[in-house]
């Protein structure tokens, strides 16, 4: 029954010419290990493919969603980081593996006639591979897609006639939503479509010319050891598929997928460094500085693609024996050092800058949690619009809208009230005691009946000591009180400079009474309503928010000025260092 | 292993060989495939578009009367990966009937077109396939398979406000998906 299907089928279809085309033929010499990598890298393509087009069931290529739809398919969809990840890792094993096909190749000597467009094409399809790599890494947009776009463009800008390649390839000279159409374009379409059909070409004249039987046989020993491609060459090639398949299995399960980043930020500095397999290029920018930029740009990789492009002319050895061939070996190993050791020096440069690796760090931390945000949706602008989930951006468009109008923060808002940039600090009440009359504290308010102490009535010192007594007073969040100088303040404001005249600690007070001051209690209080007896009473002008906000807005209001409190204290200095 | 192929004795060797590449590549074929299952069916199980539900605003009182009126809603909607604020998640036809409020959905109950009101004929009609529909939403004619879906209408004070739901489409029975 299989058989006569079988027998129908091929009658109206050819398979047999088809899989004689495909997989008929023999190995001279047998069937090898080494014949494998070409047929690896064929499964990888195809897996590849196949995992691109699952991609784009979820991704969308724009400025606004490529991030987003990017985390949605990574950390929402069923098994997404899976095949995400995959993906990836499956560029890497491309690299790895042409790298292992091509010395190979070189080693048998088997990009000599007549297969001189057999070695053109497969340099032509590494190239491809490349191109794909370079296409895709930026298609998620987020902070190292963004970073290394910026870094890529600027290298082909600065090439002689690079401006009009990066225009072209990017769509206009600013990196946006062109940039990403153009790149999934090539890397969707043209590419893959590229790469099908050089990689017909390549199979083609594998079968016309046959595999480079070993040197060291004669042409009659590699015809009697012949072996069958199929299955005994086969077999072999799958075997290797299958252990780079669990290679990349096992990889993408530990590393759980690929990086995901936070999405591109362009007023951030976040360090750009690129895949492995382009940090040996990276190294060599960098060891050209200046006016010799181009040697490492350019003219380096530009020598060396032009030299494995004449390979087959610049070998002019009587035999493919790798004796007669030493200097052709001799500089490809140097080559392929060349890469290792500057890909070497590149990763340890990076591993002993401290610098960059607690920024990465902070990249992963970001990276973590704008990921969270974006499990409740990304908002329609896209990208960094997922810090509006952030409950911190909430606040700060709550201040916007509520208190901006007379409170700088930030070094935006208006001048009318308190400037929150240092509110609160030791700083903050030091000069406060010293002149109260600044208009950065109640300069465009009613309050203007406390004295200014200059430093004949209040030393340095003395001041030191009474703000550290106020500032003690906050309570709990008062940092690192040195409570020595604190107590010595305290006599000199009761009974040296009567400051308790006004200020009483608790209760009613012509002042605003001190206890608690600038905690985030006693700032909810302020916010719900300043009027109160032990407040600023009847100079207070500062609108009651108490019912037009909630509690809470106004419990993230009170924490919003306290952690900017706290972040104006920053580096902690020492009690009394302060002043 | 020349000599084996030489003798014919290869050929259950190779038998092996090629029960092998199927075995061994059927395999590898699972390590894209099994997972692409999941991931391809996502939108089966879970709801990749949302919006807030609840009752919406859609005009005062007095704005409606004898003759319906088109109303659209908004809300706020999540869809997949994309949250947007207080966009238009649908519309109704609001019409007084008795004396008190009804809302239809605009999506036809049929296959889903935009239900139109004619004026002159005082109908409600789906102009895709020729549905047509009386004030009180029951059909009247055409392949419509239920009347006009009705939605919930709340009068808060003098606001009139409606929850906006979608109903599987070509059924007897009208079901809240």
């Amino acid at each position: 029954m299989a058989g006569r299907l079988r027998a129908w089928l091929d009658d109206r279809l050819g398979l047999g010419v088809l899989s004689e085309w495909a997989v008929g033929g023999s190995v001279p010499g047998g069937a090898r290990l080494r014949y494998v990598f070409g047929w690896v890298l064929l499964y990888l393509f195809i897996q590849q493919a196949f995992l691109g087009i699952l991609l784009a069931f979820y991704y969308s290529p724009s400025v606004t969603s490529a991030w987003a739809s990017t985390a949605y398919l990574n950390d929402q969809v069923v098994g997404g980081w899976f095949i995400r990840g995959l993906h990836y890792h499956g560029a890497s094993a491309m690299i790895v593996v042409i790298v292992l096909h091509l010395l190979q190749v070189v080693f048998a000597g088997a990009y000599r006639k007549p297969r001189e467009v057999n070695w053109w094409s497969g340099l032509a399809l590494a190239g491809i591979v490349i191109l794909f790599a370079f296409t895709g890494y930026p298609l998620p947009w987020d902070q190292g897609a963004y970073w290394s776009t910026q870094v890529r463009s600027g290298i082909i800008a600065s090439a002689p006639g690079g401006e009009v390649v990066r225009d072209l390839m990017q769509g206009g000279s600013e990196t946006g939503n062109l940039t990403l159409t153009r790149y999934y374009a090539l890397h969707v379409f043209v590419l893959p479509l590229a790469f099908t059909l050089l990689a017909g070409l390549h199979l083609y004249l594998r079968r016309r010319h046959g595999p480079t039987p070993p040197v060291t046989l004669s042409d009659e020993e590699a015809a009697a050891r012949a072996q069958p491609f199929w299955p005994n060459q086969l077999f072999l090639a799958v075997v290797a598929m299958a252990l780079c398949g669990v290679i990349l299995l096992v990889a993408t399960i530990a590393t759980h997928g690929s990086e995901l980043y936070a999405p591109a930020d362009p007023s951030s500095n976040f360090t750009a460094r690129p895949e492995w397999y382009f940090l040996g290029l990276y190294q060599l920018l960098k060891l050209f500085p200046g006016p010799l930029a181009i040697v490492g740009k350019v003219v380096i990789p530009g020598a060396l693609a032009a030299f494995l492009f004449a390979l087959p002319w610049v070998d002019r050895a009587e035999s493919r024996r790798p004796r007669a061939r030493l200097g052709i070996l001799a500089a490809i190993a140097a080559i392929l050092s060349g890469a290792v050791a500057l890909s070497a020096v590149a990763i340890v440069d990076d591993a002993n800058n401290e610098a960059l690796q607690e920024g990465l760090a902070e990249a992963a931390k970001e990276a973590e949690k704008a990921r969270e945000l974006a499990k409740e949706g990304v908002p329609p602008a896209g990208g960094v619009a997922v810090w509006e989930n952030d409950p911190e951006f909430a606040v700060r468009a709550l201040f916007r809208e509520h208190c901006a109008n007379c409170h700088l923060l930030d070094g935006k808002g208006g001048e009318e009230g308190p400037s929150f940039d240092d509110y609160g600090t030791r700083e903050w009440v030091a000069a406060i005691i010293r002149n109260p009359a600044d208009p950065r504290f109640y300069g465009g308010t009613k309050h203007n009946t406390m004295e200014p102490l200059p430093v004949d009535d209040l030393g340095d010192d003395d001041l030191r000591a009474v703000s550290e007594y106020v500032y003690s007073l906050m309570g709990e969040s008062a940092k690192a009180v040195d409570s020595e100088l604190a107590a010595r303040g305290k006599a000199i404001y009761d009974d040296k400079l009567e400051c308790s005249g006004c200020h009483e600690l608790e209760g009613e007070s012509t002042g605003p009474a001190l206890k608690g001051r600038g905690s985030v209690d006693w700032l909810k209080r302020i916010i719900a309503d300043s009027s109160a007896a032990d407040l600023y009473t009847d100079t207070a002008e500062m609108p009651k928010f108490t019912g037009k906000l909630t509690p809470e807005e106004i419990e993230a209001l009170a924490q919003l000025l306290d952690r900017q409190r706290q972040k104006a204290e920053g580096g902690a200095p020492a009690a009394g260092e302060g002043a | 292993m020349a000599d084996d192929e030489k003798a014919g004795e290869g050929s259950s060797r190779r038998t092996m060989l090629k029960i092998g590449v199927g075995v061994i590549g059927g395999g590898l074929g699972l390590i894209p495939l099994a997972p692409a299952i999941g991931y391809v069916a996502f939108p089966l199980d879970h709801k990749v578009t949302s919006s807030g539900g609840g009752f919406l605003p859609c005009g005062k009182r007095k704005g409606f009367g004898a003759e319906p009126v088109k109303v659209d809603l908004f809300a706020d909607q999540v869809d997949a990966w994309q949250r947007s604020k207080d966009v238009k998640i649908g519309s109704a036809w609001v019409i007084e009937l008795d004396g008190n409020l009804t809302a239809f959905s605009t999506v036809c109950p049929h296959l889903g077109c935009a239900i139109d009101f004619d004026p002159s004929a005082k109908k409600f009609i789906c102009p895709c396939h020729k549905s047509f529909f009386s004030l009180s939403g029951a059909v009247e004619e055409g392949p419509s398979p239920r009347a006009l879906d009705a939605l919930d209408v709340k009068e808060d004070g003098d606001l009139v406000t409606i929850r906006y739901a979608r109903f599987r489409q070509g059924t007897d029975a009208k079901e809240e998906v």
